[in-house]
């Protein structure tokens, strides 16, 4: 930041001041307002409820947020690149009713399922980016299509029955004692890793910032010398590789029983904790930070509305009126300042 | 979305063309007479299983008429999404399902438990309709939403609502169950005989629709403005139409056309479910699929009613067709694999259309 501001300059001279610095602030303030909101309703919640803030609470409610979060960092990328990808909950259903029927028919070991389901969500992902890259469809079309796809792969899998009696191979992962390091549970532990890893690469290295060139302009982003599918196909692919890590997540914190609802209405609920987080939808802009917020938050609401004893479809309702809140801000805040 | 920055090959030169190039243009280009011949081509084929004895129940014109009782919802929410996505700006209504089941629990108790007369109510759902729409569209035409995130939103308010305000229980009181009369197939006067008993809801609903959206986009003035919008809308403005109530518009057609669908649906199912729209995978994404098969660019201003009837067709039909073929669950997981299968390949194909021949159908 420069300290030596010209009270009298206009805000439309301050980036000549600022020349060389081209990337917004660590921390941008939609992101400090979430903060804010989630230390408020943090603080609400524990004030109406006592049992809040216990451990009790806390860790099922961290355990719950790792999938979404982490899928969400992979749908940072697809969205800053200027694409969307519905077809998150079907890819999900695939890679967990692969693992969980290897796991529970020849008793593969922990890292063997990792290894399955990560490249099993690798290839739908890849299958998602060649399409969108290569086919020049809008995104949003083929992955409702590949939606159906996996959906119908995974069902298929699945036969008719429910999987029962899945071992216990992926307790590590789990809501249990066993999942957790000095007390924090390992899945989000993991994620909020991830997260920063996946904050330094978009921030501070050439390849991170091409998705944002690619978002921004892709004729601009060709003519910069940016290979512009070959980035598109990658941000698919990484959400791919991140779904079948979630997948994992989210066999380990289910009981030993695996049924056809897995993974229902998780797309809507990442890109819903993407969008609270700041990232815009038209591409360009965005932030992995935010949807690691944004997440938090929705699942702050959910586990607050179930303890207050509220009816918990009441949840959907907030989750609603929060991206109506995010977004307009956002968009009213850019329009006051002229910003596109 | 990708960037093209490839020139267009240039357009073949009409002289010395083949009338199979021509008709493979037409085939490629006017997305109704691929939808044509592919419904030829399935209704014909399954019929041919049919006869062979490879389907559980006879494959014919009778059947063909009474699947027509799920072509009504479907075609109508199709519609919807017809003129939302023409309207331009990345248009999609994700919360026509959402809008379904709580119209549905509104029209249920109206009907079903206050006691409203019959038009009273069926009144007052597409009311409730055109004023979930204009939230919507109040958000993507006038605030500057972009439209997946608003109708996300609203999918989200809505669905929840409808949960919420009967305590998840469906609304099946007496009034409601005797509503199926609505649905049930007719022997039609004159040329009945002649022909399959159809089902009501195709003339209550279905054709008094197609007469009004093609009078009103293909006939009228609010069509020229509403792809004037989708197709450009900075030169709309130029042109002097108010891009902002136009779009708005469009939005509260969509809320209006669910508001039909949910009184529907509910006498279909003769209850008011209040997850009637948004099981499983929703009314939204088959509404959307159809649409886009039927040659809706996602773009916008590009669409006609013709096409996405057809498509509708194609799907109601092939999806009693595999009903027919595969027993039980299996059947409806092929159905899925059908739809998806289907609108990629309707999208690869508008993909290819318009880098070959400029500008689709």
């Amino acid at each position: 930041m420069s300290t030596t501001l010209d009270p009298n300059a206009s805000p439309a001279a301050a980036p000549v001041k600022a020349r060389g610095r081209v990337l917004p602030a660590p921390v941008t303030p939609p992101e400090i307002a979430l903060i804010g909101v989630l230390v408020v309703l943090w603080i609400a919640l524990a004030a109406a409820t006592p049992a809040f803030l216990s451990a009790g609470s806390v860790i099922p409610l961290l355990v719950e947020v790792a999938p979404v979060a982490l899928i969400g960092i992979g749908m940072t990328f697809v969205i800053i690149t200027g694409g969307i990808d519905v077809s998150v909950a079907g890819a999900i259903m695939v890679c967990s009713v692969i693992t969980g029927k290897l796991m529970r028919d020849n008793a593969i070991p922990l890292w063997l399922c990792l290894v399955v389901a990560v490249a099993t969500g690798a290839v739908l992902g890849l299958f998602n980016g060649v399409l969108i890259a290569y086919g020049r469809v809008h995104a949003i079309i083929i992955t409702f299509g590949t939606a159906n796809l996996f959906l119908f792969i995974g069902l298929r899998i699945f036969g008719s029955t429910p999987i029962a009696g899945m071992p216990n191979t992926l307790a590590w992962f789990g809501r249990g004692v066993d999942g957790r390091t000095v007390g924090v549970p390992n899945s989000f532990a993991i994620t909020v890793i991830l997260t920063a890893i996946a904050w330094w690469y978009l921030r501070h290295t050439p390849g991170g910032r091409h998705f944002f060139a690619v978002g921004g302009d892709p004729v601009a982003a060709r003519l910069a010398g940016i290979r512009v599918q070959r980035r598109i196909l990658t941000a698919y692919v990484i959400t791919g590789l991140l779904v079948g890590l979630a997948s994992i997540f989210t066999l380990a914190k289910g009981t030993s029983n695996l049924d056809q609802s897995v993974g229902s209405g998780q797309e809507l609920a990442v890109i819903a904790a993407v969008v609270i987080g700041g990232t815009s939808i038209m591409g360009g802009r965005g932030s992995v930070l935010g949807t690691l917020l944004g997440a938090l938050l929705v699942q702050t609401v959910k586990s607050g509305v179930i303890q207050l004893g509220w009816p918990s479809q009441l949840s959907d309702l907030f989750v609603g009126v929060f991206i109506v809140v995010a977004v307009g801000t956002d968009l009213l805040r850019r329009r006051a300042r002229r910003e596109p | 979305m990708t960037a093209d920055t490839a020139a267009p090959p240039a357009a073949p030169t009409p002289t010395g063309r083949s009338r199979a190039d021509r008709i493979l243009e037409a085939v490629l280009t006017q997305r109704i007479v691929l939808l044509a011949i592919l419904i030829v081509v399935v209704v014909g084929w399954l019929m041919y299983l049919s006869a062979n004895g490879y389907l559980s129940a006879d494959y014919d014109f009778d059947y063909m008429s009474a699947v027509l009782i799920d072509a009504v919802p479907l075609a109508l929410l199709a519609f919807a999404e017809l003129v939302v996505i023409v309207s331009g700006r990345g248009g999609i209504d994700l919360s026509v399902g959402a809008m379904v089941s709580l119209i549905g629990m509104i029209f249920g108790f109206a009907y079903g438990q206050w006691g409203w007369p019959l038009p009273l109510a069926v009144l007052l759902a597409v009311v409730v309709g055109a004023v979930l729409g204009a939230v919507n569209g109040f958000l993507v035409a006038r605030i500057g939403f972009p439209a997946l995130i608003a109708t996300l939103a609203t999918y989200y308010a809505y669905k929840s609502i409808a949960m919420v305000i009967n305590g998840q229980k469906p609304i099946n009181s007496a009034q409601i169950q005797e509503l199926y009369s609505l649905t049930k197939s007719v022997e039609l006067p004159v040329i009945g005989p002649y022909i399959p008993n159809v089902p009501l809801g195709v003339f209550t609903f279905l054709i008094p629709v197609l007469v009004v959206l093609w009078l009103a986009l293909g006939r009228g003035t609010y069509g020229r403005r509403l792809y004037a919008i989708g197709t450009n809308d900075v030169a709309a403005r130029w042109a002097g139409v108010d891009v902002a109530a136009t779009r708005m518009r469009a939005y509260v057609t969509s809320g209006v056309l669910s508001g039909l669908v949910a009184v529907y649906i509910t006498a279909q199912f003769a209850s008011a479910r209040p997850d009637a729209g948004t099981a499983g995978n929703g009314l939204a994404l088959p509404a959307i699929t159809i649409a886009v098969l039927g040659g809706v660019a996602i773009t916008g201003g590009i669409g006609r009613i013709a096409g996405v009837l057809l498509a509708a067709l194609l799907i109601v039909w092939l999806n009693a067709g595999i009903i027919l073929y595969f027993s039980g669950n299996t059947g409806t997981q092929f159905q899925l694999l059908a739809l998806g299968v289907v609108l990629i390949l309707a999208a690869l194909l508008n993909g290819l259309t318009t880098r070959r021949f400029g500008g689709g159908d």
